[in-house]
């Protein structure tokens, strides 16, 4: 696994918020996938999932996104991503999905708009 | 990005890497390599970062076995890179999915997908922008 890639998991106002740094790609988005998968078995419908810190994302990494996403809304709930850096926002425009996921720009906005 | 060091000229670079595709990553830092060498932008080579990665995905899918072949070829502002899955268990290549065909198109200037030896293969050609290197 990518030495710089790294998933740190809390609760703000009772939302799980999982927050990623690193390069998420082939290699690295299978934790985030198993991450994502546990807090939806513990139950946890809405999960905000901060990419500030998150310096390259793929193709893989959206499906891995999207999934989690489905998951949520099959269960009533959400999953909001945090983003900022123009270069994670551009692979989110191109494939079309900045329509599909609620983007903010920081994690209390992220957390208020579910909690 | 930069980098530093001889020009690459028309220089032409091979990469082989084995397959699974966590070791994708060489391919995309070759290709950043050779971009922030020609002179390419930060833009660009971030693109092009990208696209080989997806380039490569398209190819591998889920595969575990065989290797990746890469080579690297920039000539008049351009880069090209090509991909041949060499599949180890001799099953067939993945289709690509229509995320990494998003991504390549939006990505670069020309892409394709055909088939060398017999073996699968995809390749993409990435121009120089008119930005700062």
């Amino acid at each position: 696994m990518d030495q710089s890639f790294q998933i740190a998991h809390e609760e703000i106002d009772g939302v799980p918020v999982v927050s990623a740094t690193g390069e998420i790609d082939v290699a690295t988005a299978p934790p985030l996938r198993d991450r994502l998968q546990s807090l939806a078995t513990s139950g946890k419908s809405t999960v905000v999932v901060d990419l500030l810190g998150v310096t390259f994302l793929d193709s893989t990494a959206l499906g891995v996104l999207v999934g989690a996403l489905k998951r949520c809304r099959e269960s009533g709930g959400d999953l909001p991503l945090v983003i900022t850096e123009p270069r994670i926002l551009k692979v989110f425009e191109i494939t079309g999905l900045t329509g599909v996921f609620p983007i903010y720009a920081g994690v209390d906005d992220a957390v208020r708009s579910v909690a | 990005m930069s980098t530093t060091g001889s020009p690459i000229a028309t220089l032409g670079i091979e990469l082989s890497i084995p397959v699974p595709a966590d070791l994708v990553v060489l391919a995309r830092l070759t290709a950043a390599t050779v971009a922030g060498r020609a002179g390419f932008g930060v833009e660009d080579i971030e693109d092009l970062r990208l696209a080989v990665e997806e380039l490569c995905l398209s190819l591998v899918g889920g595969g575990k076995d065989g290797r990746l072949h890469l080579t690297y070829e920039c000539e008049n502002d351009a880069i090209t890179v090509t991909c041949r899955y060499e599949d180890g268990d001799g099953g067939a290549a993945a289709d690509a999915d229509d995320l990494s065909l998003r991504i390549l198109d939006a990505l670069v200037d020309e892409h394709g997908h055909s088939a060398l030896d017999g073996q699968p293969s995809a390749w993409l050609c990435k121009r120089r922008s008119d930005q700062t290197a």
